[in-house]
């Protein structure tokens, strides 16, 4: 039933990222919100919806953009695994990781991203790319966490209070 | 063990996927895909575009923003009409070149189409255009502003759509030549490092306004198709060749309507 909600939720991101992005640059890069959205997502509500909404949201995007379709899926599947950073995150708060693990996650996506371009021989040219990529991308992503990442706590705790029998990590 | 299984499955899916695009059999389905999509993106687009343009600059005034996109676009169309009388200024022997490429080939014909989408992503400077191979576009067609500057060549065709590669993406290569002292080279574009001309002869002379235009050497563009104008060169006199930073005539990040030149068909020359 959530999911009735979550997935036109996160079609809705990757489609205004897709229609909006490129003109919101900063830093020369554009943000990735369906990226840092998944990931905060993963950290505040664990992984399990997460694993049903990355093959959703990557095929819509790169269904709607000139990438290969399974391109964005493939580059969105470490999501899952950085959430285990949060058991062994020294401390307890929660939003610390979430910066660490988006910058992280983007590193990744855009790695592995450049592979598959790669692979289909559209490649970018790798040495200039963490400089002017890589790293401002990352940087970027980090610094809209919190817009992306307070309103998911917010509902997540909300709907912890209003279905006390759900169990929320964190 | 839950997490493993999911990403060999998903990943291995997404492989398939890939294949499947590399081979042309989602295809149809992009297309269906952006036929659905394209008036929802172009709303929401026009819903950002005033927070984008108060991004844009925030100093300045709509109206002031307004009459800067006329002036650019007025100096775009006459930039784009003095490479052309440059053009025409040139030797007989050039002239009678150029008369014999234009027989060679059918007077230019153009269909405009809208552009619906940019790619998002920060590897690739792609638009998209709600024109496809039944409106009688095909891969590697040359895609011009409305001002007649060059703008990329189509790379991806759908059947209602075609996603455009522009001159700044860091896979262009463009063979071009600086009007004003003939020199030659090639404009390639960067990541976010806008637009380069390289392998200019170092006894070459170039200066920053000099125009920039194609070559058609290769046969991939037409020949003196406005690129832009040189806004700086490198280059040291040991270096065997110069750099210029060329700044492209059309305002690829604005682009709303391009011309894509059906009549031209670029020719791939194979190695001798």
């Amino acid at each position: 039933m959530r999911y009735l909600l979550f997935v036109p939720l996160i079609i809705f991101v990757a489609l205004a990222q897709v229609a909006t992005a490129p003109y919101f640059p900063l830093l020369g890069v554009t943000a990735n919100p369906l990226l840092v959205l998944l990931m905060c997502w993963a950290m505040v509500r664990g992984p399990r919806e997460t694993m049903i909404l990355i093959p959703l949201a990557g095929i819509f995007k790169d269904l709607i953009t000139s990438d290969p379709v399974g391109a964005s899926v493939l580059a969105l599947l470490p999501v899952v695994p950085l959430t285990a950073m949060r058991e062994r995150w020294p401390t307890e708060s929660e939003f610390v990781p979430t910066l660490a693990v988006v910058a992280a996650a983007s590193l990744s996506y855009d790695v592995l991203y450049m592979m598959v371009l790669t692979a289909v021989g559209d490649g970018p040219p790798w040495l200039q790319s963490p400089l002017r990529v890589l790293l401002p991308a990352a940087l970027f992503n980090a610094l809209i966490t919190p817009i992306v990442y307070l309103p998911v706590r917010w509902a997540t705790t909300l709907s912890e209070m209003v279905r006390p029998g759900i169990r929320v990590p964190g | 063990m839950r997490t493993l299984v999911w990403l060999l499955v998903v990943g291995l899916f997404a492989l398939l996927g890939i294949v499947l695009s590399q081979l042309g059999a989602l295809d149809p389905v992009k297309n269906g895909a952006l036929t659905v999509t394209s008036p929802l993106e172009r709303g929401l687009r026009a819903a950002a575009s005033p927070a984008a343009d108060f991004f844009d600059n925030v100093a300045e005034r709509q109206d002031l923003e307004d009459e800067n996109r006329l002036l650019r676009q007025q100096i775009e169309e006459l930039t784009a009409e003095i490479a052309s009388l440059k053009e025409d200024e040139f030797t007989a022997a050039d002239l009678a070149t150029l008369a014999e490429v234009e027989e060679s080939r059918p007077d230019d014909e153009f269909l405009t189409a809208r552009v619906i989408a940019r790619d998002p992503s920060n590897l690739k400077e792609r638009l998209a255009i709600d024109c496809g191979s039944d409106d009688g576009i095909s891969e590697g067609m040359v895609v011009m502003s409305e001002g007649g500057s060059l703008v990329g060549v189509t790379s991806k065709v759908l059947d209602d759509f075609a996603w455009v590669t522009l001159i700044t993406d860091s896979n262009s290569n463009v063979n071009a030549m600086v009007l004003e002292s003939r020199a030659q080279g090639v404009v390639s574009g960067s990541l976010h490092d806008g637009l380069s001309m390289d392998l200019i002869p170092q006894d070459a002379e170039v200066e920053p306004g000099n125009t920039v235009a194609t070559s058609g050497l290769g046969g991939t563009f037409p020949q003196a198709l406005l690129i832009g104008q040189v806004a700086s060169v490198r280059g040291e006199p040991q270096d065997v060749f110069q750099k210029a930073e060329v700044e492209p005539a059309a305002s690829l990040s604005r682009l709303e309507n391009v011309l894509v030149l059906t009549s031209f068909m670029a020719t791939h020359l194979a190695s001798p």
